[in-house]
């Protein structure tokens, strides 16, 4: 009875958070949910794509007890077990990632409040009123301002301090509801990554409901190098977007260069279609060592750890700007500005300014100050060939190297006058700088690589935001029954195998009128390969989120409008309540929305965190070959598992046998080899004989064009009928579906899981 | 596996934490014993072995002549079945490394020629980095099976492997010697 009571009680407080009394929706099982509250959605998830765990060490080095040997089923000193260990792990990658995004939430909020107010009012414009898919799936709440998103992040905040809290030695002792629980984590990224860039849309007039978005300058050479420079670094735009209004007042835009590296780049282009990009956090040390940039400003982040050291090397003057890396620098805040700036320039020293308007002004000052005085230029071939001759070629950077290549080969062949090999080599560095740390020669490489870097200037185009509700209501259907044959997400960080790689995926998935939106890194990579025409595929391809789009979606935050437009498709194509429904939404999106998520550079704990909250969501998600060292995948195994779903319609259950989609987490070891799977995870129960032969079409080309020809092995288990086998394949098909005695069966009606495993949900739920 | 042995991988990224390493064998013959050994031996070949050559020849080569030596069935992953179609070789399976893995787990599981679950596992051609996460997959999970690599790199996390080789030719007359001693008549 008491339990009852206090149960009554604080879902009276969670409806009274939620602004339960407006009835814009019904509510669903889950209004702001807790750990328990869709742990049998995970372990439905769970049964079917099983954790992988890769150990990374042996040991568990927690506490005190240890280090405990966790080999061939030994326990740690509290019980715990190397696969408990893994999920434990992957549980803290993803609060570590969770956190960022929502920490950057409600910093940019308390900003923004205090600018605006908290009864500000989100508008996302004329063509978007679902304003927050996750937070109203989520929470159950639909944020009508400002204060109304604190709601929200407050939720995320409580949610992750119980899951930290759960990872504390001597707790938790399941792999699957760590899993569970890092699972959770994932979908509270999500909300936590929309309140920030619905506050930054809102706040700052960042576009909105609109698809063509200008076309913004991209590389390291866009920057004009005569002017002072001052950059960007990290994934805050509360400093970027001040700098640009101190310049902007006192008319120094035109004199001042204001460029970004990562995700504050593409944050502070969506400000200011005159800011540069300079590329992905591969690009960072190269840039930082260019010595271009006159002042550096960090915020948090994706920066590196080493940034006062390295603005020293090259006299750049670095201004930390946020509390979350301050580097042990002095913090000036309450100095006088002139004081500031006197020291930068006189004296060269760093500081933390945590006060924006402080910050941006000392920022141009400095920058204004130590420009005239500041050596600019590229390293020369001639002068890189005088370098590289002190190359012994001994092999030590190829040690060291995350991408396991040999640059000393490149360095080798410079040398001999031959700039080649390390032309090539720098598409596939990733930017950490071991390889010069460990040379015993001394050998400035980033330097050097100055010559292997390309002069170009590409185009990216600026992040837009959501998806509109209006391109959902054209799109919603052809995506559910497969005639659009699939939305490629390519996401996050830029630890690519090799840099070149999104470009080639955007441009073969937009070829074959998939929809392909991208966010963070990978937006910015995509920009850096141009056609025979010399364009970039973001002036090749319409920016509409359509069938042949590509659409800059924004920075990592901007990740939740990709989730969110599977949720729209639910809610508006397919009209079920979201209303804190977040397992009716899940369900649908894996049952019936074709869409893949491809991490293929993913390094940091936040692409973890974002991938984990697509899985549970019902997206699947492909990752580079380094990614392994996640420790965890969610893997099937086609021929074994059940594949039953129940077909709502019928109401009954039935084993499809077919293996759709058949991850949730993978690794590709190879370009082409994502080439063949990303197809194949597009296809989805629902899809229609039209649709599902669309899909077929494409595995099977691409299948022969990275293969080297035939059909792909488990080709039959996709094949329902007839009518799904593409008829430009069709007497081939036919041929081996008769060789290895395949018979047809029923397509599902309404494929849900919902009725397949305990829950609250009713099946009358999914079915509109 | 060999207790807290000194060796340092190729690549730093692969340095073990932890107690259990691989046994480092450089015999031929020693290595063809422990593959003779095996009763259900499978041979998962990576797509590196249709871009690297040894002596003229593609190290994919090598490895079939390997699979011929003692008829150990392989499994192609990533692309490699293209190239392996193109010199007339039809694998015995195609997965990515991450699904044979996950397969290999299962102690019930039939095996590439459904004659039960593999023995002894021959990883040849991976990046070092997914390759060693991969052992390290089976290592931990897998104790019904032993794994071997045949790259020129130690693997931390394998049951045995060969040392860090700095010299192609070292590698190819190790490569070439383990396909005569496999081939011997009889076996070992």
């Amino acid at each position: 009875m008491t339990e009852i009571k206090e149960m009554t009680k604080k879902l009276e407080e969670i409806h009274h958070k939620i602004k339960a009394e407006i009835p814009w929706e019904p509510i669903g099982h889950t209004p702001m949910p807790e750990i328990p509250d869709l742990r049998s959605w995970d372990m439905r998830l769970l049964k079917t794509y099983k954790p992988w765990y890769a150990p990374f060490c042996d040991l568990c080095c927690f506490c005190t007890y240890g280090k405990c040997d966790l080999t061939e089923d030994r326990r740690g000193a509290c019980g715990i077990d190397i696969a408990t260990q893994q999920a434990r792990f992957v549980l803290l990658a993803c609060l570590m990632g969770c956190s960022a995004h929502a920490s950057h939430a409600g910093h940019i909020l308390e900003v923004l409040i205090e600018k605006h107010g908290r009864n500000k009012k989100i508008d996302l414009g004329t063509s978007i009123d679902l304003e927050a898919p996750n937070i109203r799936t989520v929470l159950g709440l639909k944020p009508e301002t400002l204060g109304d998103l604190e709601v929200a992040i407050e939720y995320v905040y409580k949610e992750i301090a119980h899951l930290l809290d759960s990872t504390h030695m001597g707790q938790e002792g399941s792999y699957l509801d760590y899993e569970s629980k890092a699972l959770h984590a994932g979908m509270l990224d999500h909300v936590g990554m929309e309140v920030a860039d619905i506050a930054q849309i809102v706040g700052f007039n960042y576009p909105t409901s609109v698809a063509e978005t200008p076309l913004v300058d991209l590389g390291w050479n866009s920057v004009d190098k005569t002017k002072p420079v001052i950059l960007f670094v990290g994934h805050n735009p509360a400093t970027s977007t001040v700098v640009i209004d101190y310049l902007r007042e006192n008319n120094l835009y035109d004199k001042v260069e204001v460029c970004g590296v990562c995700c504050t780049a593409l944050e502070t282009s969506r400000y200011s279609d005159r800011a540069k990009v300079i590329g992905p956090f591969s690009r960072q040390l190269f840039f930082i060592r260019s010595g271009i940039a006159d002042v550096i400003m960090t915020d948090e982040q994706c920066i590196r750890t080493d940034m006062p050291i390295e603005a020293s090397k090259v006299g750049s003057s670095l201004i930390a700007a946020l509390d979350k890396a301050m580097y042990g620098l002095e913090d000036v805040t309450e100095m006088d500005t002139e004081e500031i700036v006197k020291k930068m320039v006189e004296e060269k020293k760093h500081f933390a300014i945590l006060d924006p308007k402080k910050a941006a002004e000392v920022a141009a000052k400095v920058a204004m100050a130590i420009a005239p005085q500041r050596r600019k230029e590229w390293l020369t071939e001639q002068e890189a060939t005088k370098l590289a001759e002190k190359c012994s070629n001994c092999g030590i950077c190829e040690q060291v190297c995350p991408n396991l290549f040999s640059i000393g080969e490149g360095i080798a062949a410079v040398a001999k006058g031959n700039f080649d090999l390390i032309r090539e080599q720098f598409n596939l560095c990733i930017g950490c700088g071991k390889c010069e740390e460990e040379c015993p020669r001394h050998i400035p490489i980033f330097k050097l690589m100055q010559v292997a870097a390309s002069k170009e200037v590409w185009k990216v185009r600026a992040g837009r935001g959501p998806v509109m509700d209006t391109e959902i209501r054209n799109v919603g259907a052809p995506i559910v029954l497969g005639t659009i044959p699939g939305v490629v997400a390519l996401v996050g960080c830029s630890n690519f195998p090799d840099i070149r790689d999104v470009a080639e995926m955007v441009d073969e998935f937009a070829r074959r009128r998939y929809i392909v939106v991208l966010t963070g890194c990978s937006a910015m990579v995509a920009g850096m390969w141009k056609d025979a025409e010399g364009k970039t595929v973001y002036e090749k391809y319409p920016p509409d989120f359509n069938a042949g789009g590509v659409v800059n979606i924004g920075s990592c935050v901007s990740n939740s409008h990709i989730s969110g437009a599977a949720i729209k498709i639910a809610n508006i194509f397919a009209a079920l309540p979201l209303r804190a429904n977040y397992e009716v939404m899940a369900d649908y999106v894996l049952n019936r929305v074709g869409a893949v998520g491809i991490a293929w550079g993913a390094y940091s704990q936040k692409a973890a965190s974002i991938a984990t909250g697509f899985n549970r969501l019902g997206v699947p998600v492909i990752l580079g070959p380094h990614s392994s060292k996640y420790r965890r995948l969610y893997l099937s195994r086609k021929e074994e598992e059940e594949w039953k779903v129940m077909d709502a319609r019928k109401r009954q259950i039935v084993e499809t046998g077919e293996p759709s989609p058949e991850h949730l987490a993978y690794v590709c070891e190879t370009k082409e080899k994502a080439m063949v799977m990303i197809p194949k995870l597009c296809i989805r129960k629902n899809d229609t004989p039209q649709g599902r032969s669309i899909k077929l079409n494409h595995y099977i080309s691409l299948y022969k064009k990275y293969m080297g020809g035939g059909l792909p092995e488990d080709l039959p288990l996709y094949v329902r009928r007839d009518t799904d086998v593409p008829l430009v394949y069709k007497k081939e098909v036919k041929a081996f579906l008769t060789e290895i005695g395949w018979k047809p069966k029923e397509p599902v009606g309404l494929p849900t899981l919902i009725g397949t495993y305990p829950t609250k949900v009713s099946l009358d739920s999914v079915i509109r | 596996m060999s207790q807290l042995a000194p060796l340092m991988p190729h690549h730093r990224v692969n340095i073990l934490t932890g107690t259990r390493t691989a046994k480092l064998i450089e015999d031929p013959v020693e290595y063809a014993k422990q593959i003779t050994k095996a009763d259900r031996p499978l041979l998962v070949l990576g797509p590196r072995l249709s871009k690297l050559t040894l002596g003229g020849r593609l190290l994919l080569e090598y490895a079939m002549d390997i699979a011929k030596a003692k008829n150990i069935p392989t499994c192609a992953t990533a692309t490699l079945k293209s190239k392996m179609t193109e010199l007339g070789v039809k694998p015995d399976s195609v997965y990515d490394v991450v699904e044979i893995i996950h397969a290999l787990k299962d102690t019930d599981w039939k095996g590439v020629r459904q004659e039960g679950n593999h023995d002894l596992v021959i990883f040849f051609g991976f990046r070092t980095d997914l390759g060693n996460q991969g052992l390290s997959v089976l290592k931990h999970f897998a104790p019904h099976l032993k794994t071997m690599t045949l790259c020129k790199y130690y693997y931390p996390h394998a049951d045995f492997s060969l040392p860090n080789l700095r010299k192609d030719d070292e590698w190819k007359a190790f490569l070439e010697n383990l396909i005569d001693s496999l081939g011997m008549k009889g076996g070992l």
